[in-house]
């Protein structure tokens, strides 16, 4: 028997051979690249993605964080990696803002990247301190009749949190002050204190303190109402018809990765977006799990880039 | 109040979690030793094992790293002059001196007690005035900001060990690098002269090079020989009677201003521990023993640090809102362990709230317990030559800089602020006010600018506002200080001249 098996090898080698040099993707390791700091919800997402992807891939897939200048700096290293499928990008929506606010960078923000899958999606939500506002009419109605004596405190100059709010601005008579914090806990926390008097943030930021009554959720960014929390109305039927924000995450690659690299990661990503344990972690982090075709998330990245470099551009928001 | 953290008490007493407690403060306590590695790389490299934890464990593990890395920041300060974290920078100043004049056990010792009796009064505050603390932490905007960091760079333009000028001089270089970076109201880039300059010069990379770097190539070029350290005897790492009684005023006050510090959301550790030392320093009678090795100068930074490593939970517990990078990691893994975090989290979760809690209390015993019997290993470090001793820790400081951002760039800049910094000593340039300028600066600017943005250029706010109203004064009132006390010592300067002349040679 054993003696059989063995003078089966060489045939069964080179019967194998052929397909194995076609199918031998991936051979080594597979690392996931993002732009920010260790232990941030990117960071979270990408560390979800390849502890589920190690096994569906046979091949250890590893996190390496890039952080710097809004996540350009692991964009411009992704985009100039081999596309060979070793190297993959975890990108956010903030990719889509980069490409209007940034003068020169050294990537073409839709072109430099194959574009996989998507795999969270999250509205921003918009909430004022407990009892001042009953509804994000009333806001908009105070900031049309005296300009400026609304403020708005944002994550940062340039954060989509900030353009939301800019977005806001253009899409209404209303006019906002734009205050920028050192991130969406110091704005939270001014928010509180009485120092502004929107915050315009993910549901994570927001629905603790709204338990608390220490906020109240006046709308949510997206075209629809967001199914985790029906009650909340949208921008979009209240003061700005078409107004519609979802930020993401997403898997991609730099450009002109081999089909069949394409095919064996959509198909894994697919696989794993299904798992229950994969999608109740996504949606702890307060995105939705959805998973998507490489074209839809594709004419996601198109829109959203054209609208964010209108709004940079309307709103006069300060190129660097 | 007692009952809960009886409670509390309860939830870390169980082995399991005692466990993951011990672990947590021992982790800290090792990676507070190496330069460069910060509470912030290891919390985020344990995150994913918090995936398979409750909560509670979870948030105890990972807050006693953050406490931990301040007690084990200080050893390498003391011994080698190399901060193991920015918040220990000060304790360069006065724990290197002594260990070089043979009394590094001593320095050990002292800077043990001081963060535990700190860490100790910071759980107390934590335990006791958590609510008023936050209700004073949200009054303080923008304008309260810039008053309070212009009252710091008063009282702390003496933290350098020189002359006052050139001291000004280095917190304005200090500030200068501070600048780099977008500009916080803006966005516009200010001298990025490269993508990984974006996000700033990091802190981690400045102190490193101007504190570890800079003592390794001053010890090459003197081509320092180790001098063999006698065997220490446990008696030796006690402080002496008059010693020790000058040690309780500096440490209570360097809790007091810590737990202050600690409770702001923005501002933290580091700057706690720059406070404590420079309000020692100011109100001293002795200013001139300062930097040569003078025990209260080591107290109150270390007890100032650990103070505010506590309170800095308080606006994270109570509004669920980080105050700093740290901070949003423990949100982190509250999330990802279904837990909202909010100001509900003490009423919904209380064996989460309290059982963090009180794990601060048994962590800061089990630090305690840790440190004393390592004091004598610890100098034992001294006796390896120096030629063996400074290429491994070059390397640790690359190592740690680099996992800090992941950034080669951060490694060289570590290496030629290195350079810069020998060549400051050797102009006799201290490098504590360039930190200083570091730190503060860009949080001056920042509240500056939106103070101004938000009350729309008026400048009476940052003297009409209560808090405000406060600070001003105690700046007023801090620079009369000054000038009274200078004129007296020159009066008496001149009096002592015009006294004895034939005593002075």
């Amino acid at each position: 028997m054993k003696r059989n098996l063995l003078t089966a090898l060489p045939l069964v080698l080179a019967l194998a051979l052929p397909a194995a040099a076609q199918d031998s993707y991936p051979d080594r390791s597979v690392r996931i690249v993002h732009g920010f700091g260790a232990g941030g919800n990117a960071d979270t997402v990408s560390r979800i993605l390849a502890e589920a992807m190690t096994e569906g891939l046979g091949q250890p897939v590893v996190v390496e964080s890039r952080p710097g200048a809004g996540g350009t700096v692991a964009s411009g290293y992704v985009a100039n990696a081999d596309a060979d499928g070793y190297t993959l990008q975890l990108m956010v929506g903030g990719h889509t803002v980069a490409a209007g606010l940034y003068n020169s960078l050294p990537y073409d923000s839709l072109n430099d990247f194959t574009f996989l899958s998507i795999i969270g999606q999250f509205p921003f939500f918009i909430a004022a301190r407990a009892g001042e506002y009953d509804s994000l009419e009333a806001v908009i109605a105070a900031a049309t009749a005296d300009p400026g004596s609304i403020r708005i405190g944002h994550s940062g100059v340039g954060s989509t949190q900030h353009l939301t709010g800019e977005l806001l601005d253009l899409m209404t008579d209303a006019d906002f002050l734009h205050v920028p914090y050192a991130g969406g806990a110091a704005a939270a926390t001014a928010v509180m204190g009485g120092e502004v008097d929107i915050l315009i943030d993910t549901g994570t930021a927001i629905f603790g303190q709204a338990a608390a009554g220490v906020f109240d959720v006046l709308a949510v960014t997206a075209a629809e109402r967001w199914p985790d929390n029906p009650d909340v109305p949208t921008v979009s039927e209240t003061v700005a018809p078409g107004f519609n924000v979802v930020s993401w995450t997403g898997l991609g690659a730099p450009d002109g990765l081999p089909d069949n690299v394409v095919e064996v990661l959509t198909a894994e990503i697919a696989r794993v977006m299904a798992l229950d344990d994969v999608r109740g972690r996504i949606a702890a982090l307060g995105a939705s799990p959805v998973g998507s075709s490489s074209a839809e998330f594709q004419e996601l990245v198109e829109t959203q880039i054209k609208t964010w470099t209108e709004v940079i551009e309307t709103a006069g928001v300060e190129r660097r | 109040m007692l009952e809960q953290f009886l409670l509390g008490l309860g939830v870390v007493m169980q082995p399991e979690v005692l466990v993951y407690a011990f672990a947590g403060v021992f982790i800290g306590q090792v990676i507070g030793v190496l330069p460069g590695i910060g509470a912030i790389t290891a919390i985020s490299l344990l995150l994913p094992v918090t995936f398979h934890l409750d909560a509670t464990t979870s948030i105890i593990m990972l807050a006693g790293i953050y406490y931990g890395s301040q007690y084990g920041g200080s050893i390498a300060s003391i011994l080698l002059n190399l901060p193991g974290t920015p918040s220990s920078v000060v304790t360069c100043l006065e724990g290197y001196p002594l260990a070089r004049s043979g009394r590094a056990g001593m320095a050990l010792f002292t800077a043990a007690l001081s963060s535990f009796l700190g860490g100790m009064i910071g759980v107390a505050i934590v335990v006791l005035a958590a609510i008023p603390m936050t209700t004073i932490a949200l009054k303080f905007g923008a304008p309260e900001y810039t008053m309070l960091v212009v009252l710091g760079l008063m009282a702390a333009s003496m933290v350098g060990t020189g002359s006052h000028l050139r001291a000004l001089a280095m917190v304005l270089v200090g500030v200068a690098l501070g600048l780099v970076g977008a500009d916080a109201t803006t966005g516009y880039y200010r001298y990025v002269a490269m993508p990984e300059l974006a996000d700033g010069i990091s802190l981690v990379s400045l102190a490193m090079g101007l504190f570890g770097v800079s003592e390794v190539i001053r010890n090459a070029a003197a081509r320092a020989q180790s001098k063999v350290q006698p065997q220490i005897r446990m008696r030796d790492i006690f402080p002496s009677r008059s010693e020790a009684r000058t040690l309780p005023g500096p440490i209570l006050r360097g809790a007091g201003i810590g737990s202050f510090f600690g409770a702001l959301p923005g501002t933290g550790a580091a700057i706690a521990s720059f406070m404590a030392y420079a309000v020692e320093k100011r109100f001293s009678r002795v200013p001139k023993r300062f930097g040569t090795g003078h025990l209260p100068g080591l107290a109150a930074p270390e007890s100032s640090n650990n103070a505010a490593a506590q309170t800095g939970f308080i606006p994270t517990l109570t509004l669920g809102v980080p105050g700093d990078a740290v901070m949003a990691l423990m949100i982190g893994a509250l999330i990802l362990n279904g837990i909202i975090p909010g100001p509900r989290l003490m009423v919904d979760q209380p064996t989460l709230f309290w059982g963090v809690i009180a794990s601060f209390f048994v962590g800061n015993i089990i630090l305690l317990l840790i440190n004393i019997p390592l004091i004598r290993l610890w100098v034992l470090m001294l006796r390896v030559p120096y030629q063996k001793l400074y290429p491994v820790i070059v390397i640790m400081i690359c190592v740690g800089v680099y996992s800090h951002r992941t950034s080669v760039i951060d490694v060289v800049l570590t290496l030629v602020f290195g350079i810069l910094g020998y060549l400051m000593k050797n102009y006799r340039f201290e490098p504590a006010p360039v930190l200083l300028g570091f730190v503060l600066g860009p949080l001056l600017e920042d509240n500056f600018r939106r103070a101004m943005l938000i009350y729309r250029g008026d400048f009476t706010i940052f003297v009409t506002r209560p808090i405000c109203t406060v600070l001003f004064t105690c700046t007023v009132l801090l620079i009369a200080f000054s000038i009274y006390s200078s004129i007296s010592q020159r009066r008496r300067m001149a009096a002592a001249a015009t006294d004895g002349p034939a005593s002075t040679p």
